[in-house]
């Protein structure tokens, strides 16, 4: 009996070891990361929550500190659902992006989530602060952390400063599905920025946000990236939807010039040339489309249609 | 359904724009979106799929593996954009040839890998088939 004892003291103490945070001991035992050793954005504002709706405050708090005004009350009738007395993660992305902000869902990586923070980027992280089969999903903001204190700093709930053990925070996440994500005034890169996740992000927002702020994205992603082809039509398409041609033919241009290969900057070249009644070099871009044939083939047809269609009418 | 509205009323809006600038009968040509743009990536990362499939050495190994090639692109042309972009990042990492034993293992190391992941093999504890 008392061996039995003994076995299941043992049975728990290997539980509880196995359920150490790694990422936490990681950081705070393992070699030096270059991470600054306490960050704190005292400046992000703070919302309070009202009753369940965690979502609509985190995201107020998170907008607001990338300069973007958003009351929670605005917020919830696009995230919080009464029924399940909470909000969705797509449904605060795809909010965020309607606010003119980019969305850019981190790693799922302790150390990424503080070099946000020491970067000036406050995260909004889903946290699971029951148990894995009993949940309670819970979002807050990152804002701080003291790595030698081993503690974050959170936005949360009706506390505006909720200090937590970091490996408590971490199990937390980690039942959340270690989800975080940033809101990012358009052109501010992430620190631990990778370009596909940007141009994605940047391409999301051009679909659901206004055009102004996913231009503005993709010009920063350009910054980092010139080459990248995903970034310089959506550059095109953005300003062309702004109204601003001269800046969408010179995107396109571009676009054209470092892809050869690429249909779709032709076929786009084309037709902003046609539009500004250069028919001449729209019919040249818009050969070349169809040239390279592709998926885009039957869009490049149409073009070299319309723009020769119209030429004939101009003799 | 919101995005089919958006680009309804997109290609709309050009159209009326066209129209206003010059009286046209082909009214239907547009800007390729940016999203199809990527799409075209997209169809860059399958071809190199498939082109390393279609590789001498790779074949060899798939058949050494008792792996029927023609399954294997099968599996290719089944697979999402998004993982046919995965595997595709997988094959930056692929020795161009057999040219030294480490280069050989490497390339095994690297066939298995993209086999794990179209779900013909189960070589890695780590990998999660796409399908």
């Amino acid at each position: 009996m008392r061996y039995a004892a003994a076995l299941a003291a043992i049975a728990l103490a290997l539980l509880l070891t196995a359920c150490a945070a790694p990422q936490t001991r990681a950081l705070l035992q393992g070699p030096s990361t270059g991470l600054p050793p306490s960050v704190e954005l005292g400046h992000t504002p703070f919302f309070p929550q009202e009753r369940h709706q965690c979502g609509p405050a985190a995201l107020a708090t998170a907008l607001g500190a990338a300069g973007i005004g958003a009351e929670p009350e605005a917020i919830v009738p696009q995230v919080y659902l009464p029924e399940r007395e909470g909000s969705l993660q797509v449904e605060l992305l795809a909010s965020t992006r309607r606010h003119g902000a980019v969305a850019y869902e981190l790693r799922p990586v302790l150390e990424d989530l503080l070099a946000e923070l020491a970067a000036g980027h406050p995260a909004i992280v889903l946290q699971n602060l029951g148990l894995a089969w009993a949940p309670r999903w819970h979002y807050a903001v990152a804002v701080g952390y003291d790595l030698a204190r081993g503690e974050i700093v959170l936005r949360s709930g009706r506390e505006r400063r909720q200090v937590m053990r970091l490996d408590t925070f971490e199990h937390t996440w980690a039942r959340g599905g270690r989800w975080a994500i940033l809101a990012l005034a358009p052109g501010r890169l992430p620190a631990t920025v990778r370009e596909a996740d940007y141009v994605s992000a940047a391409l999301a927002l051009e679909r659901t946000g206004p055009a102004q702020a996913a231009r503005s994205a993709y010009a920063g992603a350009l910054q980092r990236w010139p080459g990248n082809l995903t970034a310089r039509m959506g550059l095109g398409n953005t300003a062309y939807a702004l109204g601003d041609l001269a800046a969408a033919e010179a995107a396109f241009r571009q676009a054209a010039a470092d892809h050869p290969d690429s249909a779709a900057a032709h076929n786009n070249l084309a037709h902003v040339l046609f539009r500004r009644q250069r028919h001449a070099e729209a019919l040249a871009a818009a050969r070349r489309a169809v040239e390279l044939g592709g998926p885009q083939e039957a869009e490049a047809r149409r073009t070299l249609a319309e723009i020769e269609a119209a030429r004939r009418k101009a003799r | 359904m919101q995005g089919s509205i958006k680009r309804l009323t997109s290609r709309c809006l050009i159209v009326a724009m066209v129209a206003l600038g010059t009286p046209m009968p082909y009214a239907h040509a547009g800007l390729i979106p940016t999203g199809e743009v990527s799409a075209v990536q997209a169809q860059a990362d399958r071809d190199r799929v498939r082109a390393f499939m279609d590789r001498e050495d790779v074949r060899q190994q798939l058949q050494a593996l008792g792996v029927d090639a023609r399954v294997a692109q099968d599996r290719v042309a089944a697979l999402s954009d998004e993982e046919v972009a995965r595997i595709a990042g997988k094959l930056d990492q692929a020795p161009a040839g057999g040219d030294s034993v480490l280069g050989v293992l490497f390339a095994v190391f690297i066939i298995l890998l993209v086999t794990d992941l179209l779900g013909l093999t189960k070589v890695f504890p780590f990998t999660k088939p796409a399908r």
